[in-house]
C-alpha cells in the first residue's frame, strides 16, 4: 500500500492510455448525466432558477440540508472515534492474525446492506433485543429511544462506514516509524502526550482521507437513514426521492442533488487545499 | 468511436424494442405482485399466447421520465388512483379502451377513462391484542394517549388517508371532510406526534403490529388479514374504514397499447378480480366477482363492512397532491 504514495501522478506518463477505458466510463455515466442534471434543473418546468429559488425559499428544504450535514458530521466523528483503535490495533499486530482480523473487516462488507439494516431494527427497537435484555437484568424500565432518532441513524451508519474509516487509517499508521513513538517516550512523554504529539498529528492524513470518505458517503445515504431515523432526521436522498417519484417534480428533485453535489466537491477542495493533493491520505 | 458507441446504443434500443406477442406489467413487487402475476398474468398468458413480462415497483418518476422520452417500455401499471387521475390530467396515459375493456361490471368508484380498478382496500385501525388493553373503537381513540397509551403506527408519506383520520377524530363529520381542512388536521395530528411511529410499506406496518413495537395503527386490511391468517393475536376495528384503489393504466406511448387492452379485460374480468382478492385480501372492482368467491373470503372484504364505511376523495386528491405533499413533508421534518 505505502507503495503506491511513491507514485507521481504529476503530468501524464507514458502508457497512460490504459486509463481510457475508465476514463471513458466515469464520462459517459458520471459528467454527462451530471451536465444532463443541472440542465434540467433550470429548464424543467421552464428556463430560470425557479427550482433555486423554491430550494432555498422552503423551510423543509434548508431543514432536511442541515439535518443531512448534521448527521454525516456526527457519524464521522463517531466513526473516527470507533475505528481508530481498531486501525491501531490492526497496524501493530502480527500480520498474520492481522490479515484474519482484516479479513472479517472486509467480510462485513458483502452482507446486504438492507439486511444489515433491518437486523439493526431488530436489535434496536423499544421491543428489540437490547431493550428487552436491559429491561430483563433491571437496568432500565423504561425501554430506550434506540430508533427512528439521531441515535438510529448514527449507530446504523457508523456500523456501516467503519470498514470506509479503518482501511485508510491502517495504511497510515502503519506507515509511522515506531522508532518515533520509542523516542518521545525517552524524552519522557507519557502515553498520551505520545499519542497526542506524536501520533495523533502523524495519523492526520489518514483520519482526513477516511473522514472525507465516509462524510461524503453519509451526505447522500437512503436505506438507513430511512429506516432507523424519525422523520424528523430525513436527510437529502429519501427527500429527493420524495419529490421525483412521488411528485413527479424532476426539476427541484434535480436542483436539490446538484446542490449535495457543488457543496460535497467544496468540501473536498478545501480537503485537499489543508492535506495537500501529494498525499491521498497514505495508503489510499 | 462516436460512431462506434451511437452503433452499440441503437442496437441496444433495437433491442429492448417491444415484440408483438410481449407486453410488460409493473406494480408494487412482494405478495401483491405475486398474487397478480398468478391470478392474472399466467392464465392471460396461457389464453392469449401474449408474454407477460413483470417489472418492477412501480415508481411514478420513471413513468414521467419514460413518456417525456418518448421511450416507454412499461405496458401496463399498477398505480394509486390520486396519482391517475393527476397523470391522466398531465397527459401522460392512454385512455382506456372500453371496446375491449368491459365496462358494465366494472365499481364506477373505481374507475374512469384512463384507468380501471386493480383492487381496492380500506385503512382500518388494527392493534396488537397483547399490548392493548381495551379495545379501540374509532380514529379518536388513536388520538386519546391517555385512554390507550403507547405508540401508534400510520402511513408515512403524503396520501389520502391520515389528515382524514386526525379530521374525523377531531370530530369532523364523514361529509364534511372536503375540502380539508389541513391546519386543524396538522394542530391535530401535533398532539401525537411523538407518540407516532411511520410505516413506509406494508411489510414494516405488520412487523410494526406484530411485534407490538407499535400498540396499534393505521393499516391497509389486507395486511391485517394476513397477520390473522398467520395467527397473530391483533384486533380490527372497521369502523369508519377508509377505502382507497389501486388501479391500472397505460403510459402514453406504450408500445404494446392492444396487448395492454387485452390484459386489462383479463384482469378486471369477475374471474381475475375474484382469484386475486382471494390471495390477497383485498376487494374485487369487478361487481360480479364475488359470486366466485368462497363466503369466508367475501366476509373478509371492505364489503362486508359498508356501514361507517368513507370513501377517500380521489379528485380532491388529485387536484391538491402537491400543495398536501408541501405541507405534510414541512410538517413531518420540523
Amino acid at each position: 500500500m505505502t507503495a503506491f504514495k511513491r507514485q507521481s501522478f504529476a503530468g501524464l506518463p507514458a502508457g497512460s492510455g490504459g486509463a481510457v477505458p475508465a476514463l471513458l466510463l466515469v464520462g459517459l455515466f458520471f459528467i454527462v448525466p451530471v451536465v444532463a442534471l443541472l440542465l434540467r434543473s433550470v429548464t424543467d418546468p421552464e428556463p430560470g432558477l425557479q427550482n433555486y429559488a423554491a430550494l432555498f425559499g422552503s423551510g423543509t428544504y434548508v431543514r432536511v440540508f442541515l439535518n443531512t450535514f448534521l448527521v454525516a458530521a456526527v457519524v464521522t466523528a463517531v466513526t473516527i472515534l470507533v475505528a481508530f483503535p481498531v486501525a491501531w490495533m490492526l497496524a501493530i499486530m502480527p500480520p498474520a492474525i492481522g490479515s484474519i482480523v482484516f479479513g472479517i473487516i472486509i467480510l462485513s462488507m458483502w452482507t446486504n446492506l438492507l439486511t444489515r439494516t433491518y437486523a439493526w431494527m431488530v436489535l434496536l427497537q423499544r421491543t428489540g433485543v437490547i431493550n428487552r435484555a436491559l429491561m430483563g437484568l433491571g437496568i432500565i424500565h423504561e425501554p430506550l429511544p434506540l430508533i427512528n432518532n439521531l441515535a438510529g441513524v448514527t449507530i446504523g451508519m457508523v456500523y456501516i462506514m467503519l470498514p470506509f474509516m479503518i482501511l485508510p487509517l491502517v495504511g497510515t499508521l502503519r506507515a509511522i516509524d515506531p522508532m518515533t513513538l520509542r523516542a518521545a517516550a525517552l524524552c519522557g512523554a507519557g502515553p498520551f502526550q505520545a499519542f497526542r504529539r506524536i501520533l495523533l498529528p502523524l495519523s492526520l492524513p489518514g483520519i482526513a482521507a477516511g473522514g472525507l470518505m465516509v462524510f461524503v458517503m453519509s451526505l447522500g445515504y437512503f436505506v438507513t437513514p430511512a429506516l432507523l431515523g424519525g422523520t424528523s432526521n430525513m436527510m437529502l436522498a429519501e427527500m429527493i426521492a420524495q419529490t421525483v417519484q412521488s411528485l413527479l417534480n424532476w426539476g427541484l428533485g434535480s436542483a436539490a442533488a446538484f446542490v449535495l453535489l457543488v457543496v460535497t466537491m467544496a468540501l473536498y477542495a478545501i480537503q485537499l487545499r489543508l492535506v495537500g493533493a501529494g498525499r491521498p491520505g497514505g495508503g489510499l | 468511436m462516436k460512431l462506434i458507441l451511437t452503433g452499440i446504443l441503437a442496437g441496444l434500443l433495437a433491442a429492448t424494442a417491444a415484440h408483438a406477442d410481449e407486453m410488460a406489467f409493473t406494480s408494487w413487487g412482494g405478495t401483491t405482485q405475486e398474487a397478480q402475476t398468478k391470478s392474472w398474468a399466467a392464465p392471460f398468458e396461457a389464453s392469449s399466447g401474449i408474454k407477460v413480462l413483470q417489472d418492477g415497483p412501480t415508481d411514478y418518476g420513471k413513468l414521467k421520465a419514460m413518456v417525456d422520452a418518448k421511450n416507454v417500455t412499461w405496458d401496463v401499471v399498477d398505480v394509486e388512483m390520486d396519482f391517475a387521475i393527476k397523470a391522466a390530467k398531465d397527459g401522460l396515459l392512454e385512455p382506456i379502451d372500453f371496446a375491449v375493456v368491459p365496462k358494465a361490471d366494472l365499481d364506477p368508484r373505481f374507475s374512469n377513462d384512463h384507468a380501471v380498478g386493480s383492487f381496492y382496500y380500506s385503512f382500518v385501525l388494527a392493534w396488537n391484542k397483547g399490548s392493548v388493553s381495551g379495545e379501540p373503537a374509532s380514529w379518536a381513540d388513536m388520538f386519546d394517549t391517555k385512554k390507550f397509551p403507547g405508540k401508534r403506527t400510520f402511513y408515512k408519506w403524503s396520501a389520502p388517508g391520515v389528515i382524514e383520520i386526525a379530521l374525523l377524530a377531531d370530530g369532523v363529520p364523514a361529509d364534511k371532510l372536503y375540502p380539508l381542512d389541513l391546519d386543524r388536521a396538522f394542530k391535530k395530528l401535533d398532539t401525537i406526534k411523538s407518540d407516532i411511529v411511520w410505516w413506509g410499506g406494508g411489510a414494516e406496518s405488520q412487523q410494526l403490529i406484530a411485534s407490538g413495537e407499535a400498540a396499534f395503527g393505521q393499516l391497509w386490511n389486507g395486511r391485517v388479514f394476513a397477520l390473522q391468517q398467520d395467527g397473530t393475536d391483533v384486533g380490527v376495528s372497521w369502523n369508519q374504514n377508509l377505502t382507497a384503489a389501486d388501479v391500472l393504466v397505460v403510459p402514453k406511448g406504450a408500445k404494446n397499447k392492444d396487448s395492454a387492452m387485452k390484459f386489462l379485460a383479463a384482469a378486471t374480468s369477475p374471474t381475475g378480480q375474484a382469484k386475486f382478492a382471494e390471495a390477497s385480501g383485498y376487494a374485487p372492482i369487478n361487481t360480479k366477482a364475488k359470486a366466485e368467491m368462497p363466503a369466508d373470503v367475501v366476509k373478509g372484504l371492505p364489503d362486508a363492512h359498508v356501514d361507517g364505511q368513507i370513501n377517500l376523495d380521489m379528485n380532491y386528491w388529485a387536484e391538491h397532491r402537491d400543495e398536501i405533499a408541501t405541507r405534510w413533508y414541512a410538517w413531518q421534518t420540523k
